[in-house]
């Protein structure tokens, strides 16, 4: 019976402990995640606007559905869409490159890893300010490069062209955080056996098959965490095109969270520009789900 | 079935609070105001009328010398002391002379300022100038700025003094978070003001705003190169060049091979650039950016045929390759451009470039006159300042003529008052930028609507701007500004002012 009691007690003690750590962390994010996520759903169905003297009226979902039916919106939508399309894979991919390439052991691949990696630890608005620079169609060093591998023939005007526009801001997407998801994936390199390789190349199996069936198996964690975060990453497009573009030119590099902000803040219209977090929010969260299902079926098959 | 239970217990306070941080906030929030308000009015009522009736004659010199409040200030508040003023007259009075106290005050300035080591030097001397007031100057990011002072209106803890640029100014207006001041101005501080100051600190007949600097836009190019190419030099707002003759001159230029000769700032790129920049092109040919009548529609205004034609033109300048975008911001400095068109405070770096061979010139005449942008950063007093005779002894105390010359002198800005004018030497008669002047006193500058509509027209007005420069339709890009601009003024039920 004291032994029970005891026992108990201390199970008891072991959960207070337990829920005294828990509770600073949930604390935290429900002040700062929950609270104001929430009152952004609640703010999105009325007429909340950042100063006025006016009652808060509720709008039901007016700001639902002038948002949806805004078409600077959908084109916003439809450039984040587009965005995400080319960078995840690109990005994916060269990531994927640039770690295998640096997981050799020569002289001084240290320092490549580096240098992949140095554009990260660059703030972004910095970033994107020399990236305009150099994209100036007339004396820019971009458009000077192209000029004088194609004799002048290729000169886009980077920054002011629709229809490369929006190619401008992935490149300097691709370029800032390919280097991030390299070490992701040169970590996840390094956790697979090397007696692995060492097997198959007994077996007879050459470079590609090792890669095949060792080296993607073996970086299957690793690979639907990279493609899950570059997906929201890209969806939460905004300080590049902010500084490099502010969505021009004709909205071909709008954002959803270009507008979002515009709406919120520029234009103090807090109501509208909650209906536009909490649609980006179930987008978001629609395509994560769905990568999720997705991706681990495909596991599953493998 | 415990931890169940405890998931729904918090998923309950949540929704509760939510339901509670909707459905009350705005009683919640009325309810604070006007019992802030109230109180504010009561405290500030008593001790102006004190420093009112009494030491009247006190506050007349004040406005004339720099350091009246050093010798006003301490037989105020003896006077207060005995006599404290048992009722008010109603309509609020003001004036530099400060009673009781010592009073701290916050005033908020934005770290992009350029003259903002002139300010805080301003802010010492007052303060070392006099016991009873003691300011201290918050700097704050410019980048943040504005968001801060939103942030901080919408949650009514504004600082007691502000030192504000334009735009926001009449939504703050509007939300009740300012202090008319018109009871602070005396009747000969007013008078010395620029028109176009007073025209641009006022909200529906009442003043909330008033600063030390003025602006204005002009075009700037060389003596030489317009006279080598045979184009005529315009010698004041009444003879601008027009609208064709401009587009001309542009050609001629570009034909002597200046490639890009035209610099519009396209590299600041901003909606407050667009808007200050570029609507004196629709004013300038009778167009506007909102019916001034009321306020409360854009509609035939802004997307009025004059506003389509003259902003076509402007196009036409993009489509014939005569605009520099100017990334390096060098177009004109390194010569590349012949027309810089831009504000005051490209003056003193062109000057060093192009000395004696620059000129500055007004913005060209698109149908009925030349028009230009005006208004710069000035100071407001909150509504919640616990005693506006020590935050006006302040702002007054920076209108006199030293502390502007200062000022104006460290901005480049054209100073507020004709007798400080009067004694700067760039502004004065004769000066090298008193064409800004002329466009100050004359019908060439236009203040920004004094709305709260104000940011979403600059927002409205900036797509405009940017979608016109890359081809979009004039008359398209136009109508979705006026579709944006009116569905605003209807969301807040057409910015009638509210009874508080």
């Amino acid at each position: 019976m004291a032994l029970l009691a005891k026992s108990r007690s201390y199970r008891n003690r072991h959960q207070r402990d337990a829920w005294g750590f828990l509770i600073v962390g949930a604390v935290l994010l429900l002040v700062f995640l929950v609270v104001p996520f929430l009152l952004a759903v609640g703010m999105s169905f009325t007429s909340q606007r950042l100063l006025s003297p006016l009652p808060t009226r509720f709008l039901g979902t007016e700001n639902y559905e002038r948002t949806l039916g805004d078409p600077d919106f959908i084109q916003a939508l439809g450039n984040n869409v587009r965005f995400a399309l080319l960078v995840v894979p690109l990005q994916t991919g060269l990531a994927l490159l640039l770690a295998i390439l640096v997981n050799q052991s020569l002289p001084g691949v240290k320092l490549f890893r580096v240098i992949y990696f140095m554009p990260l630890t660059m703030a972004m608005a910095a970033a994107a300010t020399i990236w305009k620079l150099l994209y100036v169609p007339d004396t820019g060093f971009i458009n000077g490069v192209l000029g004088w591998l194609t004799a002048g023939a290729v000169q886009p005007n980077w920054l002011r062209d629709q229809s490369v526009a929006l190619l401008a801001v992935m490149i300097v997407g691709i370029w800032q955080s390919t280097g991030f998801q390299m070490v992701i994936f040169l970590a996840g390199l390094q956790d697979i056996p090397v007696d692995l390789y060492e097997a198959s190349g007994i077996d007879g199996a050459g470079k590609w098959k090792q890669f095949r069936y060792i080296t993607l198996p073996g970086l299957r964690n690793t690979l639907i965490f990279i493609i899950t975060v570059t997906t929201i990453f890209a969806f939460r497009l905004f300080d590049t095109v902010y500084i490099m573009t502010k969505g021009g030119p004709l909205g071909s590099t709008d954002t959803m969270l270009l507008r979002m902000f515009t709406v919120g803040f520029n234009q103090l219209q807090i109501g509208r520009g909650s209906a536009v977090a909490v649609i980006f929010f179930l987008f978001v969260l629609v395509i994560s789900l769905a990568q999720r299902f997705w991706l681990r079926q495909e596991g599953e098959r493998a | 079935m415990r931890q169940r239970m405890s998931f729904l217990a918090v998923l309950l306070m949540l929704v509760s609070l939510l339901l509670a941080a909707c459905g009350d906030s705005p009683t919640a929030t009325t309810v604070a105001t006007t019992a802030a308000a109230t109180t504010a009015a009561a405290t500030t009522a008593a001790a102006t009328t004190a420093a009112a009736t009494t030491v009247a004659p006190a506050a007349t010199t004040a406005a004339a010398t720099t350091v009246a409040p050093t010798t006003a200030a301490p037989a105020a508040t003896t006077v207060a002391a005995t006599t404290a003023a048992p009722a008010s007259t109603g309509g609020g009075t003001c004036s530099a002379t400060v009673s009781g106290g010592p009073y701290n005050l916050k005033a908020w300035f934005s770290g992009g300022l350029g003259d903002l080591d002139v300010l805080k030097t301003m802010v010492d001397s007052f303060n070392q100038s006099q016991k009873l007031v003691k300011v201290e100057a918050v700097v704050i990011p410019a980048g943040n700025f504005d968001d801060q002072v939103k942030a901080a209106a919408a949650a009514g803890s504004l600082p007691d003094i502000l030192y504000l640029d334009g735009p926001n100014m009449y939504n703050y207006v509007w939300n009740g978070n300012l202090k008319a001041l018109d009871a602070c101005l005396t009747p000969e501080l007013k008078a010395d003001l620029l028109p176009s100051i007073i025209k641009q600190g006022t909200y529906q007949g009442k003043m909330y705003g008033v600063g030390s600097l003025d602006s204005g836009l002009g075009l700037y190019s060389r003596k030489s190169i317009l006279q080598k190419n045979g184009i005529r030099i315009p010698t004041g707002p009444k003879d601008a060049w027009t609208a064709d003759e401009f587009t001309q001159a542009l050609k001629k230029l570009q034909a002597s091979g200046l490639k890009k000769p035209l610099d519009l700032k396209v590299n600041y790129a901003s909606d407050g650039w667009w808007a200050y920049g570029f609507s004196p092109i629709i004013q300038s040919a009778g167009g506007d950016l909102i019916n001034r009548q009321d306020f409360q529609s854009a509609a035939g205004v802004l997307n009025s045929e004059a506003s389509i034609k003259s902003l076509t033109i402007f196009q036409s300048w993009f489509k014939d390759g005569l605009v520099d975008i100017n990334e390096d911001d060098n177009a004109f400095k390194s010569g590349r451009a012949a027309i810089s068109w831009v504000g005051f405070w490209e003056f003193p770096a062109y000057k060093k470039v192009f000395a004696d061979d620059l000129l500055l010139l007004p913005l060209p005449n698109f149908g009925i006159g030349s028009r230009t942008g005006m208004g710069s950063w000035q100071w407001s007093i909150s509504a919640k300042t616990p005693n506006l005779d020590a935050a006006w002894s302040f702002v007054n105390y920076t209108l006199q003529t030293e502390p502007m010359l200062a000022v104006t002198k460290a901005d480049g800005a054209i100073p507020s008052r004709k007798s400080v004018i009067d004694k700067s030497t760039q502004f004065a008669a004769g000066g090298e930028e008193r064409l800004y002047v002329e466009q100050l006193l004359g019908d060439t500058a236009v203040p920004r609507p004094q709305t709260p509509a104000f940011p979403t027209i600059t927002v409205a007005f900036g797509k405009v701007i940017r979608d016109v420069m890359d081809g979009k339709d004039v008359k398209a890009a136009l109508d979705a500004a006026v579709k944006t601009i009116d569905q605003d003024i209807k969301d807040n039920q057409g910015y009638k002012t509210v009874a508080k």
